[in-house]
């Protein structure tokens, strides 16, 4: 119960954060709510595989290599350098839904963002 | 050994450095995420949500309010645009 408290509370902020539906239109942030958790309980995705995620990083850095994107290339290495340290058991999670959400980015990235 | 509090804000940098650098990654990877919203899906895997899952939640939230902009904000379309002048 108090899981489900706990996400269905994560979720609300999540929704404030991406739709930025005002407060008082409750009954369609509620509906938007209901529907979002319930994809996040009830899905047909398997586990991370860390090294799946590990290749795609490196397959990204590489792309950027090919393309003439190096300085993309040498931030991208640099910043997965960087999170070494404070590498935890959910890391791998949270860079395979980044990449999960990357569009594009030997095109579009923009190192100046 | 440092007192408690220095320990737990020691841990807090730690972790607000942790976001930072994975903010960089995802602006890197161009994923149009926001440092808030990066924080919140990252407390949702914490709390066991599978970020295959979450980042279809993401995307469709993402077009559910593109859809309310547009019903606040309507954009005329050419022809009544044209109708009008």
């Amino acid at each position: 119960m108090a899981y489900l408290a706990e996400l269905g509370a994560l979720t609300g902020e999540l929704i404030a954060a991406v739709t930025a539906i005002p407060e008082d239109q409750r009954a369609r942030l509620d509906a938007y709510r209901e529907s979002a958790v319930r994809s996040l309980r009830h899905h047909k995705f398997g586990q991370t595989n860390q090294f799946d995620v590990d290749d795609r990083l490196r397959g990204y850095e590489e792309h950027f290599r090919v393309v003439n994107r190096e300085a993309l290339a040498d931030a991208l290495s640099k910043r997965l350098g960087a999170l070494k340290p404070h590498h935890n058991q959910w890391t791998p999670e949270v860079l395979h839904f980044i990449l999960e959400l990357s569009d594009q980015p030997a095109q579009k990235s923009r190192l100046s963002d | 050994m440092p007192p408690p509090s220095d320990e737990r804000s020691e841990k807090q940098a730690a972790a607000q450095q942790a976001v930072d650098i994975l903010h960089e990654i995802s602006t890197i990877l161009n994923c149009h995420l926001d440092r808030r919203t990066l924080s919140i899906c990252i407390s949702m895997i914490e709390n066991g949500v599978n970020p295959e899952a979450l980042a279809t939640v993401v995307k469709e939230l993402r077009s559910k309010g593109q859809q309310h902009l547009e019903q606040a904000e309507p954009v005329p379309a050419p022809a009544a645009a044209a109708r009008r002048r």
